[in-house]
């Protein structure tokens, strides 16, 4: 049986051992590093980006390469899955984006402060993160009626302006594809007519007063886009 | 208790049942807030409520292993300690750092990392508080005629947790070098030297409890923080595999997280064996309960648990969801809180004289509390791997999945209830043992020794 000595050996021998191995792989880790986060791209504003981060403790509610809280979403994809202009607003006024979900601080971060903080995740996004997170792998055709037919079949002959992609969609869904916060907009079209959608996205609470519906910052071109896309959703 | 000076691990014991009640309270606010009654959203966001709960943690958890320090060292060293008054500024300082730090949350100041939220500030005071403490046991120790396996596995472990503190003070404008040694903090201390003190704990109350003889406890001790070691360094990889580090870590993490559960069930069948050997009945059952408990609950908390979501063709999809905090929850509790209530069971009748392990409220607050975190534990599980499944695998919305799994937060809100229960008659019973006496000095009760 085991002595007292020898235990003792493997307690101080395996230790060194593979602490020893631990300094070794994180000197390569280091080594390899730059490579792999494009330490080149760590702008001012990345930088910059980064200490508001964590200021605010934002991994305090949110995951960042799936480490944090997990309160809110993961925002390591976030600039490729929402695009700028959607966190610009977003970030504004994050529970007029959500109404009534669970809710985020409004931080009253300058125009500059939220292009750091998107320059910083955009940054994130980019590391190699040995390819997480990973693409759903159950499709969602295989679950039957989580879109129902009739949507799917609606022909729209306008295409979907950007802007629409960016903001709209983050609460309406088209096709099945979108948010659930606010109602589908699959027959819009054939709902209101263009005057109508045009006063809408002017000023929603002039409308509907109460509404949940955020006013939207969009050019008059922007604006006439969407109405027109809308108009064709029947 | 053997030493007069003693007594000052008292003070220790009581700071922790207050910070565990506060931990408790932001816990409720919390689990509250998952289910839509978000109510103090303007004065305690979740983000706050987050941070202070998860610090609480710590911090009353390492003011019950300075305590315990405090009781264990002079007994194993069987000496008084080195100095009383430093002990007691030492706490009081403690106190008042952890107090502005946590105020300090509700204020949004903080560093924003994950379990180091402390602002840096008052990094620096943790630090000298720390070595102060360190210096009161190392000066025990010193002087004393008598050395220890146990007392000198407790001190080393406490040395390299104030070691690795260190790097998680170092800025890194890089988020994945920031992650990289953010973690040497929190892995290596819970998942390593932590358990070097649990073990040094641990053997401690075995030898007190059963009476086995301390050669062969101490033997075993080593063992099992060799295999911690062996396993636990490199097990640091399993947090390393999606932040940006090289491929390798998948396999170098994958590999010796699976070892990890090894020095968990090496300390779960170390302590049932010295149980099995024991001489006679230690008339503290209470203190015995949580001993053997904490033992087990660490292997199917930490060991198991852990087990479950490292490998990485698992963690690729558990990575980031509740599943972590499933698993967070029973293994904190099992491994160290249940460690650190072992040690105020078997410390409180000797520091003050009063035999109440003999009543009720002792089990009940056992069994209650136990009871309650293995629910907490289930609903979370339930969450997490309905999370996984509807958010990660189908690729469903973030908020719509939260939604989904709302009921499962009201069942650990029950579930919560009812830990608190527990925990609320381990405090009431703490307060009724009252202050440690001068009588009790001299004379331990029923130690088989």
């Amino acid at each position: 049986m085991l002595s007292k000595s020898q235990a003792r050996a493997f307690f101080l021998g395996g230790t060194f051992l593979f602490g020893a191995i631990f300094v070794f792989l994180t000197i390569d880790t280091l080594r390899q590093n730059d490579t792999r986060t494009n330490a080149q791209n760590l702008t001012e504003d990345v930088l910059k980006g980064k200490e508001i981060w964590e200021k605010n403790n934002c991994m305090g509610c949110h995951t960042l390469l799936g480490e944090g809280a997990y309160y809110a979403p993961d925002l390591t994809k976030v600039v490729e899955r929402r695009g700028v202009s959607w966190i610009d607003v977003f970030l504004d006024d994050p529970q007029a984006m959500f109404p009534g979900e669970r809710k985020m601080v409004k931080y009253n971060f300058t125009k500059e402060e939220k292009g750091q903080v998107i320059a910083f995740l955009d940054w994130v996004g980019k590391i190699d993160a040995n390819g997480w997170p990973p693409k759903p792998n159950i499709p969602v055709g295989s679950i039957t009626t989580a879109v129902p037919p009739q949507t799917t079949s609606s022909v729209v002959k306008v295409s979907q302006p950007e802007k629409f992609s960016q903001l709209c969609v983050a609460c309406h869904a088209v096709g099945g594809k979108g948010g659930n916060v606010g109602p589908a907009l699959d027959h819009v079209g054939s709902k209101f007519d263009v005057d109508y959608l045009n006063r809408w996205l002017i000023d929603p609470q002039v409308i509907k007063p109460g509404t949940n519906m955020p006013k939207l910052p969009l050019s008059d071109t922007e604006r006439k886009d969407i109405v027109t896309y809308l108009s064709a959703l029947k | 208790m053997r030493f007069q000076s003693q007594k000052v691990a008292y003070w220790f014991f009581a700071t922790c049942m207050l910070l565990l009640s506060l931990q408790i309270v932001y816990g409720f606010i919390m689990g509250f807030a998952r289910i839509g009654f978000d109510g103090l959203h303007d004065y305690i966001p979740f983000n706050t409520a987050r941070a202070t709960h998860t610090n609480l943690l710590v911090v009353w958890l390492l003011t019950g292993f300075m305590g315990a320090a405090y009781y264990i060292i002079p007994e194993e060293s069987d000496r008084e300690l080195y100095s009383v008054k430093l002990a007691y500024i030492q706490l009081i300082s403690w106190i008042v750092v952890g107090v502005v730090a946590i105020i300090g949350f509700h204020f949004n100041w903080w560093e924003g990392r994950k379990f180091l939220e402390i602002p840096r500030p008052l990094d620096y005071l943790v630090v000298v508080n720390v070595l102060t403490f360190l210096f009161n046991i190392a000066m025990t120790i010193w002087e004393a005629k008598k050395r220890s396996t146990t007392q000198l596995v407790l001190f080393f472990g406490l040395l390299c947790a104030a070691l690795l503190y260190l790097p998680g003070m170092i800025y890194f404008d890089n988020q994945t070098l920031d992650s990289y040694f953010r973690w040497w903090v929190v892995h290596l201390w819970v998942e390593g030297v932590w358990e070097l003190i649990m073990g040094g704990i641990l053997a401690f109350l075995l030898i007190k409890l059963t009476g086995v003889d301390r050669e062969v406890i101490e033997k075993w001790l080593y063992v099992v923080v060799g295999l911690t070691f062996l396993s636990g360094i490199l097990g640091t990889g399993h947090h390393y595999y999606w932040i940006g580090t090289p491929k390798y870590w998948l396999m170098v993490g994958g590999i010796f997280s699976a070892l990890e559960p090894l020095a968990f069930l090496g300390m779960a069948i170390w302590a049932l064996n010295m149980y099995r050997k024991k001489g006679k009945d230690h008339p503290n059952k209470i203190a015995l309960y949580w001993t053997l408990g904490s033992a087990m609950m660490s292997f199917i908390g930490a060991g198991f648990l852990g087990f479950a979501h490292t490998w990485p063709s698992v963690n690729q999809w558990t990575h980031g969801t509740l599943i972590t905090a499933m698993h967070g929850h029973l293994a904190f509790w099992g491994a160290y809180a249940m460690l650190v209530l072992a040690v105020i069971s078997y410390a409180m009748p000797n520091m003050t004289g009063r035999k109440l392990f003999t009543g009720m409220s002792g089990y009940l607050a056992f069994w209650a509390s136990n009871i309650g975190m293995v629910g907490m534990t289930g609903a979370l599980a339930v969450a997490g791997i309905t999370q996984v499944y509807l958010e990660r695998k189908l690729g469903m919305d973030f908020l719509v999945v939260q939604k989904e799994i709302v009921f499962h937060f009201i069942g650990m809100l029950l579930a919560a209830t009812l830990f608190t229960i527990g925990i609320t008659y381990f405090i009431v019973d703490f307060i009724r043992h009252g202050l440690p006496s001068n009588e009790a000095v001299g004379k331990n009760v029923g130690d088989i020794d």
